[in-house]
């Protein structure tokens, strides 16, 4: 009978604790700190406004772009196709099929990159995937789609494929007219504003 | 911090060693309890015996506690808990027919290969049955599949049915328990039979 009664006075304290206690609701960080600052310093999460272009251009149905500055903002400038989420309301539930899927490939941007950057740590923490940040923000946009500088005269080739890989996508995409970098001694002056400059793949395994 | 796989802080292939571990543990404990005698699983439904149902309520008393305090230290997302989905005619049809299979050969399914460890014969033959009824099940299954399949409720939990907090039904299971193992002593002495022995203080 002892047995019984020591059983009996340790599980009905215990569920008298439990029955008077909240339940915890807080939702536990995925990284530690640590863990974050080495994401952070790896710089993983952004995506160069090269490659936001082309996706643009190509119409990339997997990409989509999430801008995170507040509506007023978002009326007055944004980038095609991007849905406004600010980021005060990240976190509200009407935003959270946008945010935690697993079918697109959602890019953060705001006039720099910081408040993208913070959305992207908040995201990442939530355990949330595919979420990317604009690197250096809306600015950066502009100052290499929009309005790219043109490279000195003894850059290398690649320079000015870049160049005018930039200035088609900014025509495209509703920045200046297009004026072709290429100097005169390159063959075809003006390039359609599609071209893409191709990567180098490598050669994959034969077998 | 828990659970520990879909944290990935242990990789499925450990989870695997740890529960084999955990089975064997499970296993050595039925044993100790006396779970491979299937007078005793029998015993339940008579009265005479009542330790499955203390022994199965202690656990899951010992396992509802520990996961509400390790949630509320928060060492555990109880919302990665799997539930098992419950579809509820196959629910009761299943308990219906394990019922009357515990009642007649004395064992449940668990507790089967514990006894045929120890080398009781029915036990074996409880087993064969088992796999006679799986592969039955298996082989026959677009006859029952609408049936099997019907009143999906989803992973309904106790708790939200009746509009209270986890702790609170948890406190309330535990009084039930309390209350039932009570009971079931008091009937382990009204029943009692001359011919069994196990456990009769």
């Amino acid at each position: 009978m002892k047995a019984r009664l020591i059983l009996a006075s340790v599980i009905v304290p215990l569920g008298l604790i439990i029955a008077a206690i909240p339940e915890n609701t807080t939702k536990p960080y995925r990284l530690t700190a640590d863990q974050l600052l080495d994401e952070v310093k790896e710089e993983l999460q952004f995506v160069h406004p090269d490659q936001i272009a082309d996706m643009l251009i190509q119409k990339d149905p997997t990409l989509q772009l999430i801008d995170v500055r507040s509506r007023a903002e978002f009326e007055k400038f944004s980038l095609p196709g991007a849905i406004n989420v600010p980021i005060e309301s990240l976190l509200d539930a009407e935003y959270t099929d946008y945010l935690n899927q697993d079918v697109k490939m959602n890019v953060f941007y705001s006039n720099s990159s910081n408040k993208a950057n913070q959305a992207w740590m908040i995201t990442r923490q939530l355990g949330y995937r595919n979420n990317y940040v604009l690197q250096g923000g809306l600015n950066y946009w502009v100052e290499t789609i929009m309005n790219p500088e043109m490279p000195a005269q003894t850059s290398p080739n690649e320079e000015f494929a870049k160049y005018d890989f930039r200035k088609g996508a900014g025509a495209a995409l509703g920045g200046g007219a297009i004026v072709p970098a290429t100097s005169t001694q390159e063959a075809p002056a003006a390039l359609p504003p599609v071209t893409k400059t191709k990567k180098k793949k490598r050669v994959q395994g034969g077998c | 911090m828990g659970p520990l796989i879909v944290n990935e802080i242990i990789s499925p292939n450990t989870n695997f060693l740890i529960a084999f571990f955990i089975g064997i543990a499970f296993g050595f404990i039925l044993e100790q309890n006396g779970f491979s005698s299937s007078r005793r699983l029998a015993g339940m439904f008579y009265g005479y015996d009542t330790t499955v149902l203390k022994v199965f309520f202690t656990a899951a008393i010992t396992g509802g506690l520990a996961l509400l305090f390790m949630s509320l230290f928060g060492w555990i997302d109880l919302s990665y808990i799997y539930i098992n989905p419950t579809f509820l005619w196959s629910a009761i049809g299943g308990g219906v027919i394990m019922g009357a299979g515990f009642i007649m050969g004395g064992y449940c399914p668990g507790t089967s290969f514990c006894a045929a460890a120890i080398g009781k014969i029915d036990a074996l033959a409880f087993i064969g049955g088992i796999f006679i009824g799986i592969f039955a099940f298996a082989e026959g299954y677009p006859l029952w599949e609408s049936f099997y399949k019907a009143e999906f409720m989803g992973s309904p939990l106790l708790s939200d049915w009746l509009g209270l907090s986890r702790g609170v039904l948890m406190l309330l299971i535990i009084l039930v328990a309390l209350a039932m193992f009570w009971v079931g002593e008091w009937a382990e002495k009204k029943f009692a039979r001359k011919d069994y022995t196990i456990n009769q203080r």
